[in-house]
């Protein structure tokens, strides 16, 4: 370790001291009882405390690099794509999912199909959406079954380092009876979307489809609970919930709402980078913390029945010199003319 | 329905009672009357009430809504004074020996948040709402508990900065007469709290310098220490976001104005302890530097949801 050699450069350090009479290998024994490592050569003293403090910094540093490299990772070498499946239909992964740079290479695992068994939505009771399911079933080359789990906002789906997101949902078609006969599905079109505030509408044609002027019942949703009905005037006819198979009539025409088909807005994606990416993360995390802690180093030298003492800290600059002066009070003074080993006399 | 009562009440005790612990620092730094100790005391226990009632006011937000109380930008305000008066009471049980001066800047910060969040500009928020699908998480609490707390040791951090910064070109602007300068008040407290302690160094030029030196050391050593601890909390809460934001969305980053925002606060403060490691610009320096941390918190906390886009848009509000 570096020693200072001239009484002058100890004397120059951000606390110094000197010790009249006494022996650099008193305050070695000193300091090593207050848990500094010390390494004494001839009439020089280097002692230090708190290692990690001086090489968190270092370590801050190699964690930015560290997460710069897997966003770099990430950049080049993921594949990225979203779909919306209707309840009840499936897609191949590989056919959504597409490249985001030169890095990008397919997987095995591209080949799964994934089949939406079931899309549905909890509510709280005020009737706003307390969170989206789908329930997923993903299907290898041979029709075989190897993963099947309902994922929602929160909680995706992980299946060969392809990751399947909720992220959004759409109406697909609405089930209806009319006047018992069915069930028709009429597909739902998006009339607002305002972000979460989404509003569809269908139209069910009553009397004359072929004349230019055709009248019918409208239905409008704002999710899968509820659907409200419009007669053919446009005035409001009833609200009705799927799930209560309740007929409603309007206009003569009795219409039975039997189911509220939706579609699962699914992200899927992979990406390389993760695991370098947290890696980072955490030891930035870590290594923020450690560096919090305080790095000090004293150095001494002994001049003839003098001892000068120099040192500095990275962190506890207040606390510092109360901390030397503490540990110089302990170092004993002696009082022969003479430098030997046995301080016999303990003075302040 | 007992649960909003209660609620009620304790929001209006801990603003009196930090309304009042104010009024008192300012009378004792104004008429520097001899019983300062006396008061002193009685402010300190002042802060120690308006903690509890802020812990109880946001314990009784979590039984009664059934989330942490973080929802929102009123709940957040909440926890950001909540996370001033945690600061005030640690600094004052840590270092019960010396009188620190962090309690001039954490209590009317503590009362500034308290009243704008009770204030009528968002009564509209008082009520507990339910969260969003894509807030049902364990995330919730950490993140944001982190970037508040970190926004709230910071933004006292780069107060006291703000202080030592108006102590020391106090000769240069001329403030108007000294009885009302508050920062040299403030080293007359010191000066009378240290008589009863510390035998006076025999080496000052002149009084008024020593204590100003001596004053703008402590802002410094504060507002440093206080700035790596919450440094830590924004590390750490803006590295949580992003784990969340890819266990939600599928990635980590997306230049979100308020993500964005927070890594240049982030970078702020790194280059204020950059502008430390030289000990040249040591001092004022980087005063500076955590002074302008404090716009670049409020831009990123308040002025970013004012925008009212992106995903962090649960915080914003209409002024109407």
């Amino acid at each position: 370790w570096s020693f200072l050699q001239s009484a002058d450069s100890i004397r120059k350090q951000e606390f110094s001291d000197t010790l009249p009479q006494a022996s650099v290998s008193d305050l070695g024994v000193i300091l090593m009882g207050a848990g500094y490592e010390v390494f004494l050569k001839g009439p020089s003293l280097y002692a230090f405390k708190g290692l990690a403090g001086r090489f968190a910094p270092i370590g801050v540093h190699l964690a930015m690099l560290l997460i710069m490299a897997g966003g770099t990772l990430s950049a080049t070498g993921s594949f990225r794509g979203s779909v919306t499946v209707p309840q009840g239909l499936n897609f191949v992964m590989g056919d959504v999912l597409g490249p985001t740079g030169f890095l990008s290479t397919p997987t095995e695992a591209f080949n799964t199909e994934v089949h939406v068994n079931k899309f549905y939505m909890d509510y709280y009771d005020s009737g706003e959406v307390s969170q989206f399911h789908t329930d997923l079933s993903l299907f290898d080359m041979n029709g075989k079954e190897v993963m099947r789990k309902t994922l929602s906002v929160n909680d995706p789906l992980r299946y060969g380092g392809i990751t399947i997101y909720q992220t959004d949902w759409s109406f697909s078609a609405l089930q209806i009876l009319k006047d018992g006969e069915g069930p028709f599905n009429l597909a739902m079109a998006p009339l607002t979307i305002n972000g979460d505030k989404k509003l569809f509408g269908t139209f069910l044609p009553v009397g004359d489809t072929d004349s230019s002027n055709v009248k019918g019942i409208s239905m409008l949703a704002r999710d899968l609970q509820s659907i409200v009905l419009y007669d053919k005037q446009g005035k409001f006819a009833g609200v009705r919930r799927p799930n209560s198979k309740l007929p409603i009539e309007i206009d003569g025409t009795k219409i039975v709402i039997v189911d509220a088909i939706g579609s699962s807005g699914l992200d899927l994606k992979t990406d390389p980078g993760v695991p370098a990416v947290y890696a980072g993360f955490g030891a930035l995390m870590l290594t923020t913390c450690i560096s919090y802690l305080s790095h000090a180093q004293i150095w001494a030298f002994q001049d003839g029945t003098t001892v000068i003492v120099g040192g500095k800290t990275n962190r506890a600059k207040a606390e510092f010199p109360d901390e030397m002066n503490r540990l110089l009070d302990q170092v004993p003074e002696i009082v022969e003319s003479s430098i030997s080993k046995k301080p016999d006399n303990i003075g302040g | 329905m007992i649960f909003s009562t209660l609620e009620h009440i304790l929001t209006h005790i801990s603003f009196s009672v930090v309304s009042i612990v104010i009024t008192i620092h300012f009378l004792t730094l104004f008429l520097l009357v001899d019983e300062v100790v006396g008061l002193y005391d009685s402010s300190e226990k002042g802060m120690i009430v308006t903690f509890f009632c802020i812990t109880g006011l946001l314990v009784t937000r979590w039984i009664y809504s059934g989330h942490f109380p973080l929802s929102d930008l009123y709940e957040s305000l909440l926890f950001l004074s909540w996370g001033f008066s945690l600061i005030h009471m640690v600094s004052y049980f840590k270092f019960k020996k010396r009188k620190n001066n962090l309690s001039a800047i954490t209590a009317p910060s503590a009362i500034f948040t308290q009243g704008f969040a009770t204030s009528g500009l968002l009564t509209k928020m008082h009520q507990s709402a339910i969260l969003a699908p894509a807030l049902q998480s364990q995330w919730l609490m950490m993140h944001v508990s982190m970037m508040v707390l970190g926004y709230a040791a910071l933004l006292c951090g780069s107060l006291l900065s703000v202080a030592l910064l108006v102590i020391t070109f106090r000769k240069a602007i001329k403030i108007i007469g000294e009885n009302n300068n508050f920062a040299f008040s403030f080293g007359k407290i010191q000066y009378m709290n240290e008589r009863s302690n510390v035998l006076l160094n025999t080496y000052f030029l002149s009084s008024k310098n020593y204590y100003r030196y001596q004053l703008t050391q402590q802002l410094d050593r504060w507002s440093y220490r206080i700035i790596s601890l919450g440094f830590i909390f924004l590390t750490i809460g803006i590295l949580s976001g992003a784990v969340w934001a890819n266990e939600a969305w599928g990635s980590y980053w997306n230049w979100d104005p308020k993500e964005t925002w927070a890594f240049i606060t982030w970078t702020v403060f790194a280059i204020y302890f950059h502008t430390r490691t030289n000990k040249n610009l040591e001092g004022v320096n980087s005063a500076l530097v955590a002074s302008m941390g404090f716009l670049i918190i409020w831009i990123c906390y308040f002025g970013v949801n004012l925008l009212g886009i992106g995903l962090h848009s649960y915080g914003s509000f209409t002024l109407n």
